[in-house]
């Protein structure tokens, strides 16, 4: 399934802090969680900076936890703050797709031709 | 799956191309960004294979770009290490061309006279520099003057304010202390 890059690019913050708000996790596994929910189309390279700016803005905290693969891991978890905006954002997003849902659900009228009905 | 040698090359590479684009971020948060993008593209590197790991990430220029949007908003911002990097370099060019002018003009004296001697003025390259006195004692020299004029300065920080960008300064959000969490 592919995304419109522009409507993805609006929401990651929010499907960020929800799958956070899930669990705490690192970057390289918050890609395959998003991959695994259908977003198989975001790449590292948008998810990763992200991540910092969330931190950055005081929605997430994180700690390094030493991993077997290799260096240590950065695992991110939603802070008080950030459990206030993903509440916020999620009640923001509802009523968007309310009101697109609205406008969508309408009925069209007849389409009118291509020679302006003469 | 195990990540070879040119695998860990590669990963090594772009980390240090990335971190080279990242010296605007305050010292902690560029080493902790390094870090952080590393140990992800070695996670992903045993998962996927080095080469589907880097194409997954992007080039280093995009992924630097991201970072310090991610920093610093999406609006104009200075670029603290090209006015360094002006700011040595700069003085450095018109030293060398300062050098190139007074050794032509040596050369030209000596050339009349390989034993020459008697004192000569250069005015060197006007504006930028002031008069240089030679002193020739048969045919070796020595030299005072020649500093740099009020231009020259002029030059050096106007070189330091567009090489870094510097009138976006006024622009640019603050930006809180770095969180050295690591």
């Amino acid at each position: 399934m592919t995304h419109d890059p522009q409507l993805l690019k609006g929401v990651l913050s929010l499907l960020l802090m929800h799958l956070l708000a899930e669990r705490e996790s690192y970057g390289y596994e918050v890609v395959q969680r998003l991959q695994a929910a259908g977003f198989e189309d975001v790449l590292e390279g948008s998810v990763y900076p992200a991540l910092n700016r969330l931190h950055r803005e005081g929605l997430v905290a994180t700690r390094l936890v030493p991993s077997p693969n290799g260096p240590a891991r950065k695992y991110y978890r939603l802070s008080d703050d950030g459990q206030r905006a993903l509440t916020d954002s999620t009640s923001a997003w509802d009523r968007h797709v309310a009101g697109v849902q609205a406008v969508l659900s309408r009925p069209l009228g007849p389409i009118p031709s291509s020679d302006g009905g003469r | 799956m195990a990540i070879g040698w040119f695998g860990r090359l590669r990963i090594e590479g772009l980390v240090w191309m990335l971190d080279q684009q990242l010296y605007d971020l305050p010292r902690a948060q560029r080493i902790s960004t390094r870090r952080e993008v590393r140990a992800n593209l070695i996670e992903a590197a045993t998962d996927l294979g080095a080469g589907e790991a880097l194409r997954r990430i992007g080039g280093s220029r995009g992924l630097a770009e991201q970072y310090l949007r991610a920093e610093f908003g999406d609006r104009p911002r200075p670029s603290w290490i090209g006015a360094i990097v002006a700011a040595g370099l700069v003085p450095m060019l018109l030293k060398y061309v300062f050098a190139e002018a007074a050794a032509s003009f040596r050369d030209g004296v000596t050339a009349a006279d390989p034993h020459v001697s008697g004192t000569f003025v250069s005015t060197g390259l006007e504006y930028l520099q002031a008069a240089q006195t030679f002193t020739f004692t048969d045919g070796s020299w020595g030299n005072s003057g020649g500093g740099w004029a009020p231009l020259a300065y002029a030059i050096w920080l106007l070189s330091v304010v567009a090489a870094g960008r510097l009138w976006r300064v006024r622009f640019s959000s603050h930006v809180g202390a770095a969180r050295a969490d690591n």
